[in-house]
């Protein structure tokens, strides 16, 4: 028996049951149904179950539930609506940088991360921030374009 | 007396002082001899029980005290392979001349120890003896669970014999000459084991000796972290001043207040040997975890802070291949602070900074950051090295925490070059790792 594990997600306040050692994920699509963070590797290694602990990029498949209580998480479900998150939405559609796209609400959380710390980054920049986020369908070239997009809020 | 006799004699007095000088300066001092006050024996010890079980075990079965009592001395983890059953041996031991394997210390009378009465089984642990007389290599180690008392190492016997027998062999070690000669082992037990029962200290307090019984009998701190002498024997002299075991780096565990654990504060202490974590002072990883997985976390928490009381009194010994000071946090971008490294840095951005993050500081959780371990401010980067090949998984009370490993991932070169990064960006100096370096670290480990 455990007690009801209580997190802040997007927002709004949730309460489940989950063992305290169940990762993030686990409890974001098999609990709450919030089936938008993606599954990949499951050793913090391909980024796609990227999501926003105080505003910062962590990996969800490796952060046990108990970890983030009392920090406030972030989803791509909710990402639209900080300031960082709608530009880079925006630029990634006017782009067209999503192929299969499993690995693309990784990658929209990570470069929402980015531009929230640094407005204006370079390449050395989104490498740094952009190299744990695997892409199978070999999209970087428009990732590292969109995020330069995003960033100067200008038209392709 | 005729002349040609004194002069025989002479030289005889001579050889026999000469030899027993040999022997003391070889030997060294006891675990215990820095102390320095009056010993007695247990039974003349009035002020407190500092063997045994704790108190809320007190009244419990001999198993059950026997089954503590084999967690505090880590029995298990020497004696079982991974993946396989429980104490039934087969864990190789590599040493530069050879590996050694494990027994099946499980009551299985072919391959097992069913057939050892009470006296074998204290030859065994005691006097590094085994049943059929051969001498044990000092890998068991012997010369700390000789201060067990008789009735302590029989609970033991008593928890293990209540165990499933589980038929395995180990395989046979492959030392080369001369160290697969046992029976040197006879000269080696005669000049190093101390063969002498815990005699309390009646200058110290009752926790005191609660603390050193633990620490010297049962969980043979010093086997790791006190470095060796010639012969293969602890070097008390430079008692908990830190060496190097199966590939990863025991640190400095004396008082010494820069670099051993003098400045550490009691719940510092206390966590580090309880969860395997202590704020700003890193995780636990390598043998250290699997000691505290295995052991430590399993014991009372009067024995954990008596622990404490009795590490306090080590003489500080220091390190002077470690910095004064720890490195503070590293900033916050990848821009400042150290990039000589650009490989290491590419290995960096795409493996660890999600979870490591670029100031050291993790953004997941305290147990993840580097800032302030001596890891990453050892400049020989050993076990930096170690952690990137083999990761580490710690168990707290909310949950588990993991690293993985990427000594399948990453080549020897890769892994010096993040080696290499890490240490200089998140220590006081950057570690000058080779691709060979990394491959021999990979040699040393146990499994």
């Amino acid at each position: 028996m455990h007690m009801a594990t209580v997190l802040t997600i997007n927002g709004e306040t949730k309460s489940f049951d989950a063992p305290p050692d169940m990762p993030l994920l686990w409890v974001l699509r098999d609990i709450l149904g919030m089936t938008g963070t993606k599954f990949g590797c499951g050793i913090a290694q391909c980024g796609a179950c990227t999501v926003h602990v105080d505003g910062k990029a962590v990996r969800s498949c490796v952060l046990p539930v108990s970890a983030v209580e009392n920090r406030a998480v972030t989803t791509i479900e909710a990402v639209g609506s900080t300031p960082a998150g709608a530009k880079v939405q925006k630029a990634w559609l006017e782009a067209e940088v999503i192929q299969c796209g499993y690995c693309q609400s990784g990658q929209i959380m990570a470069a929402a991360a980015l531009l929230a710390t640094t407005p204006n980054p370079d390449d050395s920049d989104i490498d740094a921030a952009m190299a744990g986020n695997i892409c199978r369908c070999g999209t970087y070239v428009r990732i590292r374009e969109a995020i330069k997009q995003a960033a100067n809020g200008r038209q392709s | 007396m005729s002349g040609k006799m004194r002069i025989l004699a002479s030289i005889v007095v001579i050889a026999i002082v000469a030899v027993a000088l040999g022997v003391f300066i070889i030997r060294g001092a006891g675990p215990l001899d820095f102390a320095g006050g009056t010993k007695v024996a247990l039974a003349d010890y009035r002020a407190g029980k500092p063997t045994g079980v704790p108190a809320k075990l007190e009244k419990a079965g001999i198993v059950e005290r026997g089954e503590y009592l084999a967690k505090a001395a880590d029995c298990m983890v020497c004696h079982t392979k991974p993946g396989e059953k429980e104490y039934s041996g087969g864990l190789a031991f590599k040493l530069p001349f050879g590996t050694l394997y494990s027994t099946n210390i499980t009551p299985d009378k072919d391959t097992g120890i069913g057939n050892y009465s009470d006296q074998d089984f204290l030859n065994a642990v005691q006097h590094g003896k085994r049943r059929d007389g051969a001498r044990l290599y000092p890998a068991m180690p012997y010369t700390s669970y000789t201060f067990m008392t008789d009735e302590d190492v029989l609970a033991v016997k008593a928890y293990l014999f209540s165990l499933p027998s589980v038929r395995a062999k180990a395989p046979d070690n492959t030392l080369s000459f001369p160290f697969n000669q046992r029976w040197a082992m006879i000269v080696w037990s005669a000049v190093f084991n101390p063969d002498t029962r815990f005699a309390p200290d009646t200058s110290k307090s009752p926790e005191w000796n609660r603390g050193a019984y633990l620490a010297e009998a049962l969980a043979h701190c010093g086997e790791c972290h006190t470095p060796r002498n010639l012969g293969f024997a602890l070097d008390n002299r430079r008692k908990f001043a830190g060496a190097i075991t199966a590939g990863w780096r025991a640190f400095n565990i004396s008082s010494d207040k820069t670099t051993g654990v003098g400045n550490w504060s009691d719940q510092d202490l206390i966590s580090y040997l309880s969860l395997g974590h202590a704020p700003g002072h890193g995780s636990a990883s390598g043998p250290m975890g699997e000691a505290v997985d295995n052991s430590l976390s399993h014991f009372a928490p009067e024995d954990i802070r008596a622990i404490v009381a009795y590490l306090r009194s080590v003489p500080p010994q220091a390190s002077p291949d470690l910095p004064a000071t720890t490195a503070p946090v590293a900033p916050a971008s990848h821009r400042d602070g150290v990039t000589a490294d650009a490989r290491g840095k590419q290995v960096f951005a795409s493996a660890c900074a999600s979870c490591h993050g670029w100031s050291g500081e993790s953004p997941v959780s305290p147990m993840a950051t580097l800032t302030g371990t001596w890891a990453v401010n050892d400049p020989a980067a050993t076990n930096v090295a170690q952690i990137v090949i083999s990761g580490t998984k710690r168990h707290t009370p909310d949950g588990a925490l993991s690293m993985p490993a990427f000594g399948k991932a990453y080549t020897d070169d890769e892994i010096a070059a993040v080696a290499n990064y890490v240490t200089a960006r998140f220590g006081t100096k950057g570690s000058k790792l080779t691709a060979k370096d990394v491959a021999e670290l990979r040699e040393q480990t146990a499994e």
